[in-house]
């Protein structure tokens, strides 16, 4: 062997390690205790996409040992009930660095945020010296195949050993139709608290409503965060990219790959938001002929036509405009998703979600969830928890400097009954706020990937679907209030009121006096009760409004209230009519009541599980005020009117109900959705040092 | 003016508290009931009797509240519990009726405090005296010493005659709840005046150096502030006898309130201030210039201090310069003190040398 091939070789050795070396802190092992949530979020990642790609319902279990206290080795073990991997395919997944269909398409996926299961592969390898094993079924074999997959640091390859096929059986000895299990040992740290695997779990659990996760943690504790949703999330489409937000490295790529024979047809079929017209001027303004061929661009042409694109290079001044990209490329959690995982996981007293319309910055489409649950057994004089996603992906670290924490703090929070002290940062409270952000392409602060960059318009965006819940909150502390102070006027005019006029009337041997005068006189307000209640027998949620006029004056009112259209629900058994006000909100005009009367409105919410809708916002247009509803508030109203019409833009106003979704309707001669396709694009994401992958073998 | 009144007389006046109830709810409005207003705002100076008295200000308790609704229930079963005592011939102590109150639903009472209240409440409306609704006060009644004979009528009705020197111990006389003349008959006494004493510590030491011989005085254990039985006697003796009374106390603003009501009448009892107050007592100590002249051990007024000396400030009773000046006196030093820290110059001090300097100024030594 030459010298030069001798050196080549060391070169190569030295590169693996010492890339894990320069790269641990934003690969995710630069602690202990970091690099057990690594492994668990890259498996867990893993999973739910698979089982996501095949409209599966995901059930995962993550089994953590400790192997050897004094030397920090700890056992992780995944096992998910997805697809699972062809036994040819094992080797790329878990041994090629940026292998899987996740890093290709623009589309919101979970798997922007990491370095894949391979680096927990490296990792482990690296630590322990020992490969990971997996075990593998898929639904067309009897049986499941297992490896153990390592890495030989001398050769730079991904090693493959111990393979066979064997029959894989459940605790209850049934066989296991499909699904994957990892199991590796690595030097790493279980910790309990705020930054651990629990609360990872806990978090991810919240934002993935439809995943049934258990864990079972050193101690042998087991904790099960169970399904509250059987619909899965929605089926993202890729999208192609739109010309704001490309950079020169992309349309260079896409130029050199392109088979098309003129600039305008390129342009209008490569990207998004371009029309015949945009196509035409963004050749002008970039001074390219329509009839170039992309593949012949030179490099000063390419960096004239990025310039067009964003709009640095004008035509008369202005730039080329563009439409907005679809904004279907995305899958929001949903906001009575993220109540019922919320509601699950935190005992409270008032939740409120709330689902942005999505949005464009920058040429990618983004959306904003937000979620604030109020209550219960949350301490009063601890700052709020934050729980912070992106992508369905909990962020655990960097809270103080990530965007969405910031959104929160710029909120006043004072006006909306939570303490904040100066009106800055965080407030305290026993509240838990949750903010979500789903985009195609999410800006982190550091390659670690631990916290969202300050953007303007993001910022702005997520701050207001905050304020929403803050209005939201301030409106459930007065309702409270006045509630309790209704219940008394009830308890005096039901009991108190008659023992007075039974023992006056006994003490003075007279009479007992009629008291619906002294009733009206007492109560002199008009009174509205409201039950939401889940009906077992007909499985609907049945809603009653009860009016009482305890006035000396005829009053009448229009009442609307709230109700779960846009998730599907129907309204029956409406008997007194009304009319759709907008979204969500049915208005009745109510016949005129006569002083001491009362009226009753019913109905029926078809469409919903128990537990969906529990609460009924009322409403009321009149000019006595109604204690138990709140007057109309026209802004609210015109509010989600807007909404209304993003949404309906989107194509997201409604939402499909649960009959399109059916659980494993595989029949077994069906091929099973391959997580892993043949041909792929090139990953987005560089890799370091001009290399592509680190294992060799592929492409 | 203050009277008993005879059982019929007191259901008459109950029944008309009823009344009002009653007939707003025929009429069709809430029931409700009227009482003077009981705070320092409503009390003036009744020149004929020399005691501050309540106003014309009224307030309505009515049953548009769940809170005075059920105070409005409560006195209902009050007057109806009272009635049955009546009929019954038997009398019942204020805790004994806030435990009987227990059976009563929804009319119970929450606190002792609430108990009490009220049946001042009806004393007030009705104009009658807590005897007449046969309740009795849990209240200690003080203790005396002295050579002052008196005859009280025991428990199997008989007549005793008591002499607070020769015929009790060291502790001295104890006061029964009721002090009216059918209880108790005040005889003959060889003293000069009645000292009035707040702490059962200074009672001791008095009695201890024998001060009430040395000096021909009574002395009289206050118990803090005095029940309403040892208003009552102390005014009897002093109007009987025609002795003075004065009064020692710590140096507090409190003690200030304990000095008020024995002398001008307390706010609470202001119905039936004539019947209580000694307008002609007068207040010995510790005053603020002891304090200073003294030099005695003291302690910084708290915040509720000042709070109280601010409120004594705009008291009506307090509004004599002497009164004035004392409490701002007490303001600037910004210090309290208490009757026993005399000892600072040894046991003896008080009865050798503060005392005796005190009660020359006064013109009784």
């Amino acid at each position: 062997m030459g010298i030069a091939q001798k050196l080549a070789d060391n070169q190569k050795q030295v590169a693996i390690s010492e890339f894990f070396e320069k790269n641990k802190h934003f690969l995710g092992f630069d602690s202990l205790a970091r690099s057990l949530i690594t492994a668990v979020k890259e498996s867990v990642d893993n999973s739910l996409d698979a089982c996501e790609e095949a409209r599966m319902l995901p059930t995962l279990r993550i089994q953590i040992n400790k192997i050897d206290a004094n030397k920090d080795i700890i056992e992780m073990k995944t096992t998910d009930n997805g697809p699972g991997i062809p036994q040819q395919s094992v080797e790329k997944v878990f041994g090629q660095l940026l292998f899987g269909s996740r890093f290709h398409a623009i589309r919101q996926s979970r798997g922007q945020q990491g370095i894949g299961i391979t680096g927990v592969v490296m990792y482990s390898q690296l630590t322990t010296g020992r490969p990971t094993h997996v075990r593998s079924k898929i639904a067309t074999e009897a049986t499941a195949s297992v490896v153990d997959i390592g890495l030989d640091t001398r050769k730079n390859k991904a090693t493959k050993s111990n393979a066979a096929r064997e029959i894989w059986e459940d605790e209850n000895g049934e066989l296991v139709e499909h699904g994957l299990e990892v199991t590796c040992r690595m030097k790493a740290k279980y910790q309990k608290g705020r930054q651990s695997v629990w609360q990872y779990l806990r978090m991810t659990s919240i934002v993935n409503p439809h995943a049934d996760i258990t864990f079972i943690d050193p101690e042998g504790e087991v904790h099960h965060w169970p399904r509250v949703t059987e619909r899965l999330p929605r089926v993202v489409e890729s999208i192609k990219p739109h010309p704001r937000g490309i950079h020169l490295g992309q349309l260079q790529r896409m130029c050199n790959e392109s088979q098309d024979s003129r600039m305008t047809v390129f342009l209008r079929g490569s990207f998004s938001g371009v029309s015949s017209r945009s196509a035409k001027e963004l050749c002008e303004a970039s001074e390219i002929s329509e009839k170039t061929k992309p593949k012949g661009l030179k490099p000063e042409q390419m960096r004239s036509l990025l310039e067009a694109m964003q709009g640095e290079k004008t035509i008369a001044g202005k730039p080329v405009k563009l439409l907005n990209p679809p904004t279907n490329c995305l899958s929001p959690i949903e906001e009575m998703l993220i109540k019922k995982g919320l509601s699950k996981t935190i005992d409270s007293r008032f939740i409120s979600t709330m689902t942005r319309a999505p949005t464009v910055a920058n040429g990618n489409p983004y959306q904003v969830e937000v979620g604030l649950i109020f209550g219960g057994s949350m301490a009063a004089d601890k700052h709020v928890e934050v729980l912070r996603f992106a992508n369905r992906v909990p962020l655990m670290y960097q809270q103080g400097g990530c965007l969405l924490t910031k959104a929160i703090e710029a909120v006043n929070w004072r006006q909306y009954g939570l303490e904040q002290a100066g009106g800055k940062g965080l407030p305290k409270g026993p509240a838990a706020i949750l903010v979500h952000l789903a985009s195609t392409n999410v800006q982190f602060t550091s390659e670690a990937k631990e916290a969202l960059a300050d953007n303007a318009e993001v910022m702005e965006e997520a701050r207001k679907a905050i304020m929403e819940m803050g209005r939201g909150l301030k409106k459930h502390l007065q309702k409270k209030k006045k509630m309790a102070k209704t219940q008394e006027k009830f308890e005096l005019i039901n009991d108190i009121l008659p023992a007075i006029a039974e023992k006056s009337a006994q003490i003075l041997d007279r009479p007992v006096p009629d008291l619906a005068g002294s009733i009206t006189k007492i109560m002199s307000a008009v009174i509205s009760e409201t039950q939401t209640t889940w009906n077992k027998e007909t499985k609907m949620t049945d809603v009653s409004v009860v009016l009482f006029n305890y006035t000396s004056r005829a009053r009448s009112y229009t009442i609307l209230c709230t109700w779960p259209e846009k998730f599907g629900a129907t309204l029956d058994n409406n008997e007194l009519g009304g009319r759709k006000e907008a979204t969500g909100v049915w208005a009745w005009k109510l016949a005129t009541l006569d002083p001491g009367e009362r009226i009753t409105l019913s109905y029926s919410l078809g469409g919903l599980e128990k537990g969906d809708w529990t609460e009924t916002d009322v409403f009321y247009r009149g000019s006595q005020e109604v204690i138990g509803a709140s007057k109309m508030d026209e802004k609210f109203l015109d509010e989600i009117r807007q909404q209304e019409k993003a949404l309906r833009e989107a194509g997201m106003d409604i939402i499909e109900t649960r009959d399109n979704e059916s659980l494993l309707d595989f029949e077994s001669d069906d091929e099973p959705t391959e997580v892993v396709p043949d041909e792929y694009d090139q990953p987005t994401v560089e890799a370091p040092e001009g290399q592509q992958t680190l294992f060799g073998g592929g492409n | 003016m203050v009277k008993r009144h005879s059982p019929e007389e007191t259901k008459v006046a109950m029944h008309e508290v009823v009344a009002e109830m009653y007939d707003k709810m025929v009429k069709g409005e809430p029931p409700s009931m009227t009482l003077p207003v009981r705070t320092k705002n409503n009390i003036g100076f009744d020149s004929k009797l020399g005691v501050y008295k309540y106003g014309k200000k009224r307030s309505t308790r009515d049953a548009t509240s769940l809170g005075s609704a059920k105070q409005l229930l409560r006195t209902l079963h009050v007057v109806e519990f009272i009635e049955q005592m009546i009929d019954a011939g038997k009398s019942s102590t204020l805790r004994e009726m806030y435990y009987i109150s227990e059976s009563w639903g929804m009319g119970k009472f929450g606190t002792q405090n609430d108990s009490n209240n009220l049946a001042e409440d009806l004393e007030i409306v009705t104009k009658c005296l807590r005897e007449d609704f046969k309740l009795r006060p849990e209240e200690d009644g003080a203790r005396m010493i002295g050579n002052l004979t008196l005859r009280e009528r025991n428990r199997r009705g008989e007549w005793m005659t008591i002499n607070a020197r020769d015929d009790v111990g060291d502790s001295g006389y104890g006061l029964p709840y009721n002090v009216e003349e059918e209880k108790i008959e005040l005889l003959e006494h060889d003293i000069d005046f009645i000292m009035a004493i707040e702490t059962g510590g200074m009672f001791d030491r008095l009695v201890e150096n024998g001060f009430d011989e040395n000096y021909r005085c009574g002395l009289l254990h206050l118990k803090g502030q005095p029940a309403r039985s040892t208003r009552r006697i102390m005014k009897r003796m002093s109007e009987e006898w025609d002795v003075p009374v004065i009064v020692f106390l710590d140096g507090d603003p409190w003690s200030f309130r304990i000095f008020a009501s024995i002398a001008y009448g307390a706010i609470k009892t202001a119905h039936i201030s004539e019947y209580l107050a000694t307008p002609s007592a007068s207040y010995l100590g510790i005053t603020s210039d002891d304090i200073m002249a003294y030099e005695l051990p003291s302690d910084d007024l708290s915040k509720k201090d000042i709070e109280a000396l601010n409120a004594e400030l705009t008291d009506p009773r307090f509004a004599d310069t002497w009164w004035q000046d004392q409490i701002n006196m007490m303001l600037d030093l910004g210090l309290k003190a208490e009757q026993q820290s005399l000892a600072k110059y040894g046991l003896d001090f008080v009865t050798d040398t503060y005392l005796p300097e005190k009660l020359k100024e006064l013109g009784l030594a």
